[in-house]
């Protein structure tokens, strides 16, 4: 929002599932801003606004209704609470930053769900009130003074009193700051002002017979404004009754004043044009706490409207009878925000689905990525089906170059058979190597589905066995019956299921009159049931072979069917598939050694096999594998067309760049078939989505391509589809993915126009493209959590530089080098990406996005390789020298691009364009999994290191000293009664392993880094949350004081007094432990006794023997000697080194 | 969603179907909006409000007044547990408890305490959850007028969730840890006190009302049996054991009793009746979707 109250759509965040009760924020401070929002399912999120990250998320069994942030101060300490009411009887109070329940506020006397609360903070006294209406209009107050709010076990808070008030449907209450002696009550029939001291009635306002109030609140000690259900407002003047500074004031409690009306000050309308809703408006009112103090009612609706309006402060001269109407000030919607873009941003094959004389393309209603094929396959609204190389549609709508100027590019296939729209794609294949790989399974709004062949473009079979449209395509699990196995499963809009063999082409089941909507299939493959979960929580289980109806349950028994069906899933898939399950132990393990071991021996059955052209065990190679580009649809809205996400990962890309660099030397042996294969050997390592970056693009209108009539589009699509019948089949497979995927990926994160000589070299040498629009990203945080930035983000964006630089900058002017002013956690990404995949293209052999090359399979022998990872290591032919004068050019190319993305970036920005990486996420990289990741994090933490000069490492570590924990060494702790050697015992840390598990396949390094840490946090600390922020942190303050005590010791020690006062000063925060006396260079101490801790600590399920965290605990001791070595103990650390030698040894040996 | 306008404006380009079959549809799609909308509203609220009517809401400060239902929770297959509850709207007030020990054929007997109620929460939130429904459906009374399928269902939606929630209440027992279990409020209410070795729970299950009795025994501290601490659930099984206080306990003896509470079986039926109507109206409204958002090609 800028100042003169426009609004610009920044970003959306995603990650309920389900629909959203409530949004409150969750933080005071500027420098944080935070909001949690709650769902009907009782999942909880805090985010933070700036750049979207989900910082925490929880799930309760209830869903809350309304959640209020309360902050309150012990000991200059500020801590935030959420106040939280919904479906359940009490008050929870919730830790604002770990979001666990602290205590709950409890009714003694009819206790009910509370509808509406509101915090009264006395400024006077330490106390506040909480004030809450139950559903049955009962006034309850709660007294929260310093001691309860201190309190953390489990007590219930009683209430203080108890009043019926008899409002019976309250929808807000709010309390008048401005004379702190009356609240305000709205029901949906009438409104209420009653006397905060002892809760008796003022004054009572009902409402117009076809309205309903739906809240309201005090904008000045006499007035209050009241919105209702249609979205329309009303200001009224309080009757003098009302007033605390009016001698009237209480003149008339107790008796009833129904029907006196107060005067109308103002009235808001809704917007006259407003279309029609489906629900009704959300109407808050904000009184700004900061210049300008703007008094602002804003109002959201279904339509994705935002509008506002400014409240003035002085009432209109008119009659009081003829309410004047207050105008709206500035109204936002997400579809005008839009449009309003220029370029407007585009679908991904938009350039194909342009009708002539039509303005919109046709919308892109289901699709499906294929990435062993890199291709996309796209259903639309119109019944076709196109089929088209991933990367090269969305280098088409993302980036300028010469494919701009032909016409229908990329290649593509278009199927045609379904009569209006797709609605699902499901290529089978994907999902279970048991089907046919050539076949494509399609589902339509004409109740049919049908099975085509992907490689012809032939329609194979269509099925017409449902009664209504086709809502969703699945695949039965492996152990299904051997009938089953080959069948996918469709389920219709008229409530059917069906069981559709592709190789018997019939129907073998169709379990039909259900009487609800079907919300979830599962499957019980042992006993040969179907079991469907209808939207009413109905379970129906059906027998797969006959077709019978086996029974019918609901309630705790259906619960309890549907739970059983989950517990047996997983054991039967690990008995299944060995080889994949033994990778995927060790990548959980996250065993250095054992992956090694595993990768060589990988990487030599695929040399062996591509030598041997043997495709004979094919079977044997892992299915486990993660894609460098994953493209995923998304949908707002049944009746939009779907979003596209593209996912890359950048440690996919990277190893299967290595790879193919390191496959050339047999180019005659690389089939279709082989190349699959070493993509899928190659992606070994690179199992984590750690970098997912993306970007998003928005399917709405585009331009539309001209001088294209009816008659002649059909013609060229004929065309079009018989040469690809002759060439494609092998064009398709034939261009390089990987080097593709790297171009895309590049061009799109280089900051352009900032060096025009680089740039000139980017796109000529390179073979880089410029993006024609600023590229909308995004972040995935921990548990599946994801924020996107809207493209409208630029304009903000645009505002936000102009007015730093103070000129006006054009939309150009922002490409590529933008987004590295719009966030911290973003720069950090997208500079460890680009770090990382330059250093990886410079150490290639002619890694240039233009030439011959990128159309075919990767045919030029390898650079010896010299880095330790296996894969460069396979058998080296001798090199070809081929141009060197070229190849050097190139690889200068690379140096230079790296080198200004990693040093000169802030400089060339200028600070206020720039946002510099965060320090905690690199550090938290410091030892990452994937070489070339790492290499960038450490070049890229040292380089920001060194520009935030001394004060600026001072800041840094006077921010992290206090999350240091504190490993009990036996100086410290005499009176300690715990085993100072022994970690904490497992009661404390009630978080199993098996539930980190998930997490850890899940997402990343992140995970890696804390596992170490929870398990030794001492036991007699201050009870720590058990949240994963805090765990986090932990970690991070060790490697960043770590790095920082290595790289810049001489640093840290002098000034040591002034970092240990400070240091000492957050003692009584939970490290009072150390603060006893014996403390005497807490810092370098402390963070040097962590490192030993994590290298010394015994192998356990939570600290394994060859983890992240032990890594870098060992790098940071060999960089830091010096500093470390008079608080440690040598020989320790030595015989620590060894031991893990001496089993990395063991394990390699094997 | 639907836009009768749009469709309007391509009628000449519809070819599946005919001009005549569409304006039929048309009225019948309107006739849909403005009567029968509101018929299957009408019908919803009544059958509602007979379901919320079995629920007696207390008002404020007459707590006391409201009626007792007595309830005598037995089996016919065995005598060890015998409860004798006293239902005051949506709390217990009284409860009866005779417990035959095995061992010893000795009979325990308790009972609430005088100052004490239960209160069983899931009855409170199936009751709030209609009520809540009954709000919403009384927000769209006949005088207004319906634009859009798209409101309707949305609607509906939203009273079906709220039904769907109150039924869920009453079918789906909250699952409890043993040791949840042991440090509720519950088990200070009797008088006499229960012994460390009885514990006790109520819910509703579906229309009946429960009462479970655990017997428990401790277990020695250096037990060579492994022990392995239950998870939560509704109904224990014998030999499910659990931790507190430093004590290992061992459930021995689980007895379950209940009884049909009449009104709750009729609120059930209830919430199913309209549970379907609305899903029928739902489908109805979608037949026609499909006709709107039909686009020739």
């Amino acid at each position: 929002m800028t100042p003169e109250l426009e609004i610009c759509p920044r970003a959306m965040l995603f990650g309920h599932t389900a629909s959203i009760t409530c949004l409150a924020k969750a933080s005071t401070c500027s420098d944080k801003q935070y909001i949690v929002s709650a769902s009907e399912s009782g999942e909880m999120c805090l985010w933070d606004v700036n750049d979207g990250r989900c910082i925490e998320f929880t799930k309760l069994a209830c869903a809350h209704t309304g959640i209020q942030f309360y902050q309150f101060t012990i000991n200059t300490q500020r801590e935030g609470r959420l106040l939280c009411n919904g479906h359940y009887p009490e008050i929870l109070v919730v830790d604002a930053t770990s979001l666990e329940v602290l205590y709950s506020l409890v009714s003694k006397i009819s206790p009910d769900w509370i509808s509406s609360m509101s915090i009264i903070r006395s400024h006077r006294t330490q106390e506040d009130t909480v004030v809450a209406v139950s559903v049955t209009g009962i006034l309850k107050v709660w007294i929260i003074t310093a001691e309860v709010s201190r309190m953390q076990d489990l007590d219930p808070v009683f209430e203080e009193e108890s009043k019926p008030i008899y409002c019976q449907g309250c929808q807000s209450i709010s309390f008048c700051t401005f004379t702190q002696s009356s609240l305000l009550v709205v029901c949906s029939k009438y409104w209420r002002v009653f006397d905060a001291g002892d809760y008796s009635l003022l004054c009572s306002v009902p409402s117009d017979t076809d309205q309903a109030w739906t809240g309201g609140e005090f904008i000045a000690a006499d007035k209050v404004i009241i919105w209702t259900e249609d979205g329309c407002s009303y200001i009224y003047k309080l009757p003098p009754s009302c007033l605390p500074a009016s001698e009237h004031f209480r003149s008339d409690v107790g008796k009833t004043k129904e029907g006196s009306i107060p005067p109308l000050v103002y009235s808001i309308a809704s917007r006259s044009d407003k279309q029609l809703l489906i629900c009704p408006p959300v109407t808050r009112f904000f009184f700004g706490r900061r210049e300008p103090f703007h008094k602002l009612l804003i109002q959201g609706d279904s339509a994705g409207r935002l509008s506002m309006w400014s409240i003035p402060e002085t009432s209109p001269l008119q009659p009081l009878s003829t309410a004047a109407e207050l105008q709206v000030s500035s109204s936002v919607s997400l579809q005008e925000a839009f449009d309003k873009l220029t370029p407007v941003s585009a679908g991904i094959i938009d350039q194909l689905s342009v009708l002539p004389g039509k303005e919109e393309p046709i919308k892109v209603t289901a699709s499906v990525y294929i990435p062993s094929q890199g291709r996309m396959v796209c259903g639309r609204e119109d019944g076709s089906i196109i089929l088209v190389p991933a990367t090269q549609t969305a280098i088409v709508q993302l980036l300028q170059g010469e494919h701009m100027l032909r016409r229908g590019w990329p290649p593509h296939r278009t199927l045609r058979g379904h009569r209006n729209k797709v609605t699902c794609v499901l290529y089978p294949y994907q999902i279970s190597p048991r089907y046919d790989q050539r076949s494509l399974v399609s589902g339509g709004v004409d109740f049919s589905v049908i099975v085509w062949d992907i490689f012809t473009g032939e329609m194979k079979h269509i099925f017409c066995v449902h009664g209504g449209e086709i809502t969703q395509l699945i695949i039965p699990p492996e152990n299904c019956s051997n009938r089953v196995q080959h069948c996918v499963c469709s389920v219709a809009s008229d409530h059917s299921v069906g069981l559709l063999s592709l190789r018997e082409r019939k129907c073998i089941m169709l379990a039909s009159r259900h009487l609800f909507p079907i919300q979830v299939i599962k499957w019980r493959p042992a006993d040969d049931y179907l079991v469907v979960g209808c939207s009413d929580g109905s379970v129906y289980v059906w027998q797969m072979d006959t077709g019978a109806l086996d029974r019918c349950v609901m309630g705790i028994t259906a619960v309890e069917i549907l739970n059983a069906c989950d517990e047996l899933a997983p054991a039967t898939v690990d008995a299944l598939s060995h080889s994949a399950v033994n990778l995927k132990q060790a990548m959980t393990r996250r065993s250095l050694a054992a992956l090694k071991n595993m990768a060589t021996h990988k990487l030599q059955t695929l040399a062996t096999n591509l030598l041997a052209a043997d495709n004979a065990d094919k079977g044997n190679l892992p299915k486990y594998s993660h894609n460098a580009l994953v493209v995923q649809a998304m949908k707002t809205n049944l009746t939009d067309p779907d979003m596209h996400v593209l996912f890359f990962d950048v440690e996919a890309v990277i190893i299967q760049l290595l790879t193919e660099e390191a496959q050339r030397p047999s180019p005659t042996l690389v089939s279709p078939e082989t190349l699959q294969k070493s993509q899928a050997g190659a992606d070994k390592g690179g199992s984590f989505l750690a970098n997912k970056i993306f970007k998003q693009v928005k399917e709405t209108m585009k331009e539309t391509i001209k001088e294209h009539l009816l008659d002649e589009d059909e013609e060229e699509e004929e065309e079009m589809r018989r040469r690809e019948e002759k060439s494609k089949s092998l064009s398709l497979l034939e261009y390089n993915l990987t080097m593709d995927t790297a171009k895309l990926f590049m061009s799109c994160l280089h900051a352009w126009g900032l060096n025009e000589h680089l740039d000139g070299i980017c796109l000529e040498r390179l073979g880089m493209l410029r993006p024609h629009c600023p590229i909308s990203f995004g972040l995935i945080s921990r548990g599946g959590h994801m924020s996107l930035m809207l493209p409208t983000f630029k304009e903000s964006l645009l505002y936000q530089l102009s007015l730093a630089t103070g000129r006006t900058l054009t939309l150009s002017d922002i490409v590529g080098k933008g987004t590295y002013g719009v966030s911290r956690a973003v720069t950090t990404q997208h500079l460890l990406s680009i770090i990382s995949l330059a250093n990886t293209l410079m150490s290639m052999t002619n890694a240039t996005f233009v030439g011959e090359h990128m159309k075919k399979a990767p045919a030029r022998p390898p650079r010896p390789g010299g880095t330790p990872e296996s894969p460069r290591r396979t058998p080296a032919v001798p090199p070809q020298p081929s141009c060197p004068a070229l190849q050097a050019q190139i690889k200068q190319g690379w140096s230079q691009l790296a080198a200004m993305h990693c040093v000169m970036l802030p400089d060339l920005l200028g600070l206020d364009k720039f946002r510099p990486p965060l320090l905690e996420m690199l550090a938290r990289r410091w030892q990452d999994r994937c070489l070339e990741v790492r290499e960038a994090a450490q070049a890229l933490l040292l380089a920001e290191l060194r520009r935030i000069g001394q004060s600026g490492r001072k800041d840094t570590i006077d921010l992290w000293a206090p999350y240091l924990p504190q490993y009990v060494d036996t100086v410290s702790s005499p009176g300690s009664t715990t085993e100072p050697s022994s970690p904490a015992p497992p009661p404390p840390e009630p978080q199993p392993v098996e539930t980190m598990a998930p997490e850890e396949q899940m997402d990343v390094t992140d995970d890696d880094i804390t596992a170490g840490c929870l398990s030794n946090l001492p036991p007699n600390a201050k009870k720590i949350s058990n949240s994963y922020e805090e765990r986090r942190k932990q970690a991070t303050a060790i490697v960043l004081l770590g790095v920082i005590g290595a790289e810049f010791g001489a640093e840290i020690e002098p000034p040591k007094g002034a970092v240990r006062a400070r240091t000492g000063g957050q003692a009584p925060e939970g490290f009072g432990l150390t603060s006893g006396g014996s403390s005497n260079y807490s810092l370098a101490r402390h963070t040097c006794k962590a490192l030993t801790f994590l290298l010394l600590q015994p192998p356990s399920p939570k600290l394994p023997p060859h983890s992240t965290i032990r890594r870098t605990a060992i790098d940071l001791i060999g960089r830091g000697f010096t500093v470390w070595e008079p608080y440690m103990d040598v020989s320790a650390v030595l015989m620590g080194l060894l031991e893990l030698c001496a089993d990395a040894e063991k394990q390699l040996a094997k | 969603m639907l836009n009768p306008q749009r469709s309007l404006s391509e009628l000449p380009k519809m070819s599946a179907a005919s001009q005549v079959e569409r304006a039929v549809l048309e009225e019948e799609f309107n006739w849909l909006l403005k009567e029968e909308v509101h018929a299957v509203l009408k019908q919803l609220q009544d059958v509602l409000k007979e379901a919320s009517r079995r629920f007696s809401t207390p008002t404020p400060g007459l707590e006391s007044q409201l009626k007792q239902e007595n309830f005598i929770l037995g089996s016919s297959t065995m005598d060890q547990v015998k409860g004798v509850l006293t239902l005051q709207g949506e709390a217990l007030s009284q409860a009866d408890i005779n417990l035959k020990v095995a061992k010893s054929s000795q009979v325990l007997h308790f009972q609430f305490r005088e100052d004490k109620q239960w209160k069983l929460q899931q009855i409170q939130d199936a009751r709030n959850h209609v009520n809540q429904a009954l709000q919403l459906l009384n927000s769209r009374d006949e005088s207004y007028h319906f634009q859009t399928g798209a409101e309707v269902n949305k609607l509906m939606d939203a009273v079906m969730l709220q039904l769907t929630r109150a039924r869920n209440r009453l079918t789906t027992p909250a699952s409890m840890t043993l040791p949840e279990l042991a440090t509720s409020g519950l088990m200070k209410m009797f008088t006499p006190p229960m012994p460390g070795d009885v514990m006790v729970n109520f819910y509703i299950n579906l229309s009946k009302l429960c009462l479970t009795v655990y017997q428990l025994h401790v277990l020695p501290p250096n037990t060579t049996k492994n022990f392995k601490p239950a998870g939560s659930s509704v109904l224990h099984n014998p030999g499910a054991m659990f931790e507190l206080n430093h004590n290992r306990f061992e459930v021995s003896h689980v007895h379950k009793v209940e009884c049909v509470v009449p009104w709750l079986n009729d609120t059930l039926v209830f919430f199913t009746i309209s549970l379907q109507l609305c899903q029928q109206l739902k489908d109805k409204i979608s037949v026609f979707s499909s006709f709107w958002n039909y686009r020739p090609f």
